[in-house]
């Protein structure tokens, strides 16, 4: 081989060695820290409250000594970075750049958290597939997610979603129509989402269900990120004399219907997911223009639930480590599952012994373990089970606000503690 | 339906106004188009937001305050940003909107996200007109953005900083060979301007909810106003604030609420095709006759 035969044999192993995936060495040494990486929107309160919820799971377990991973234990480590995807006018590409950088300078063994907008999420699928990390999605809800893992497992095998789902969403939403349909005779209903494939997805299978069981949908509109102005909606709502308005939108500025909807005395109860309306100081933040609002929970834990301890204790216990402010803070999606992952990983870590990818996946797939929302297994497509029994499921529930600034679960039937009643101003 | 779009067609209508009148009173005067007005309007959100919440100040007394700070930025920012690249156009909008942008992501990076930054009302309650309720705060809206309108026509023609504002617009040189300081005047209109965005912020936001994004849309709300009424117009103003808010709440109504945005962004691309000083411009008026 000569001397220029040489230089392109080295570049051409250069070239190769630089395209290799880099991600985190498999192989563990005594003393080295399992590191956790949270690519996630921080800036929205979803990502903010998930990433205290991580980061109180990761201190809980490092105080009780780390993770047993075959002989030797590992402090748990978790650094995270701000994908700003919850923002109007973010790209896909920004967001999985930021989640790129993270995994090339952190090296970390899994992912927890995640993205935030279901876009994102179907497009980093493939980065988890391109380094073998572990990937457990706290908070977006699209289910072609779980399509995807079905029709390419291997590709797709490490990503795993802990979060409640849109098709799930849909369920909790149908029982509590259900629920006021038998009780109130309504059956007008108006739908109003966010421009996004979560919401829209949600939107879409209710509407489907309503006029499935003799509901009308007099209406169903979608706002883009950031909109600020309800008003076309809600002159139609009262025009059309809808009975109850679904909307689904997790943008902060969403708290802005809810304001307007009030301001136009629209007379229809508001039942669905607005997340500023989620947390315990909504009352105030509102100054109680959410009362008679029945709004979702996706996961419990930022509410606590008697039937499950450990909704009870997370809750408290969040409270201790942040402050109470950040407690009533606390958003109605993601703080939940986001901590259970952490105890998820540590679990199947301490199962397979090793933290090498597949024996991973393969031990999170047995998963059958008692967390924050419930009973956690996994479906054959990656997607935690939920339903209305927490010894049986995870766990979502509809919360009503009450007088004097209070969330009463009202649904399932199972977790209730109240029953749905009409808001003052549709008597 | 009807009397529900006419009330909330104008309620729409008199925030636009409300939003664009400080920008055009600006660039009407000093040709200056202040494209850290966005960045103005929200940061008069949050002064008041935290001088209510950390420093526990009276409603009122907030208010004047804030108003009185960003009227004094923007008499700031011209003296030190925009006296150096004055009569350059593209140097002035990049400084502005470099400024602007610094503010508004200040306050992203500071943590000001989330949903907890709300206003309060004036007053709350509300009334029924033609059998359409309306809140006590959108009155307040309507009242004073007419207020803002007859205060300006009174300033610009009875007072010698507003006939002095007239006079630099009308022909600068000329008003500068009659005495009129021509910096001191540009730096007055931008104060005014950046005050009335702070008007514009206290009187809106309660409405909703303070977000950072706002801030660009106030920005292009302002420019879609100023292009199609005509920048320097403050009768352009109106009559565009009236056939955007219209349009807007119409195409909400009729067609789908997630192309109302796009009806500024249609209006800039008509307007600028067929008319490109605006209805009311009189910037390039002869040229677009030649």
């Amino acid at each position: 081989m000569g001397k220029k035969g040489f230089i392109a044999f080295v570049l051409l192993g250069l070239a190769i060695f630089i395209s290799l995936p880099q991600a985190a060495v498999a192989q563990l040494k005594p003393g080295d820290p399992i590191v956790i990486g949270v690519p996630t929107a921080l800036g929205s309160i979803e990502g903010r409250d998930g990433w205290m919820a991580i980061q109180m799971a990761v201190d809980e377990i490092n105080a009780k000594g780390g993770v047993q991973v075959g002989a030797t234990k590992h402090q748990l480590k978790a650094y995270s970075i701000d994908t700003r995807e919850h923002e109007p006018g973010i790209p896909v590409q920004d967001a999985l750049t930021a989640t790129e950088k993270l995994i090339l300078e952190r090296k970390p063994h899994v992912i927890a958290l995640g993205n935030f907008r279901s876009e994102v999420l179907l497009a980093s699928m493939d980065l988890m597939s391109k380094y073998k990390l572990p990937y457990i999605c706290s908070i977006a809800m699209t289910p072609l997610f779980q399509k995807k893992v079905v029709d390419e497992y291997d590709k797709y095998k490490y990503c795993f979603r802990n979060a409640l789902n849109a098709p799930y969403l849909v369920m909790y939403l149908q029982g509590v129509m259900e629920f006021v349909k038998k009780q109130f005779g309504l059956s007008k209903t108006y739908i109003i989402v966010q421009d996004t494939l979560w919401a829209q997805g949600t939107g879409k299978g209710l509407e489907k269900w309503y006029k499935e069981n003799g509901w009308e949908v007099t209406g169903f509109d979608a706002y883009a990120l950031g909109a600020s102005d309800f008003s076309p909606s809600l002159i139609k709502v009262r025009a059309q004399k809808a009975q109850v308005i679904v909307p689904i939108f997790d943008m902060p500025q969403s708290g802005i219907l809810l304001k307007q909807a009030r301001a136009m005395q629209i007379p229809a109860l508001l039942a669905g997911f607005i997340s500023p309306v989620a947390p315990e100081n909504a009352w105030k933040v509102f100054e109680g223009e959410v009362d008679g609002m029945v709004n979702v929970i996706f996961e419990i834990g930022p509410v606590p639930v008697k039937a499950v301890p450990k909704s009870v204790a997370f809750n408290e216990n969040f409270g201790k480590k942040w402050g109470n402010e950040a407690r009533m803070n606390l958003s109605g999606h993601g703080p939940g599952p986001s901590y259970d992952s952490i105890y998820l990983f540590a679990n199947a870590f301490e199962r397979a012994k090793t933290v090498e990818p597949d024996a991973v996946v393969k031990a999170l797939e047995q998963t059958d373990m008692s967390g924050v929302i419930g009973r956690i297994k996994f479906g054959k497509d990656h997607q935690v089970i939920y339903g209305f029994d927490p010894k049986e499921t995870a766990l979502a529930c509809a919360i009503q606000w009450v007088k004097p600034g209070k969330r009463e679960v009202v649904f399932p039937e199972a977790v209730a503690e109240s029953k749905i009643k009409l808001p003052p101003y549709m008597k | 339906m009807i009397p529900s779009i006419i009330i909330y067609g104008l309620v729409n209508s008199v925030s636009l106004a409300l939003i664009a009148i400080g920008f055009s009173l600006t660039f009407g005067i000093s040709g200056v188009a202040n494209f850290a007005y966005g960045g103005f309007y929200l940061l008069s959100g949050f002064l008041v937001w935290m001088l209510l919440n950390y420093l526990k100040f009276p409603f009122i007394l907030a208010i004047v305050t804030t108003i009185g700070v960003v009227g004094l930025l923007g008499f700031v920012t011209y003296w030190v940003i925009l006296l150096r690249v004055r009569g350059i156009p593209l140097s002035e909008v990049i400084a502005t909107f470099a400024l602007g942008v610094g503010i508004l992501e200040l306050f992203r990076w500071l943590g000001f996200v989330t949903y907890e930054f709300t206003l309060p009302y004036f007053k709350k309650g509300m009334v029924m007109i033609a059998g359409v309720p309306v809140d006590y705060q959108r009155l307040f809206m309507i009242g004073i953005g007419l207020a803002l309108v007859v205060f300006l026509y009174f300033f610009t023609h009875h007072t010698r900083v507003g006939l002095a504002f007239r006079g630099i617009a009308q022909n600068e040189r000329t008003a500068i060979s009659l005495g009129i300081k021509s910096d001191m005047t540009a730096a007055l209109s931008l104060a005014f301007g950046s005050a009335m965005a702070s008007v514009a912020a206290i009187v809106i936001l309660p409405l909703g909810i303070i977000s950072i994004n706002q801030g660009y849309e106030v920005l292009l709300i302002a420019v879609a106003v100023g292009i199609v009424g005509g920048l320097e117009s403050v009768p352009g103003i109106l009559v565009a604030s009236l056939i955007l808010g219209y349009a807007q709440v119409l195409t909400g109504v009729y067609l789908k609420p997630e192309w109302m945005m796009v009806v500024y962004l249609a209006a800039i691309v008509l307007v600028l095709a067929v008319k490109p000083s605006g209805l009311f411009g009189k910037f390039k008026e002869l040229e677009e006759r030649v």
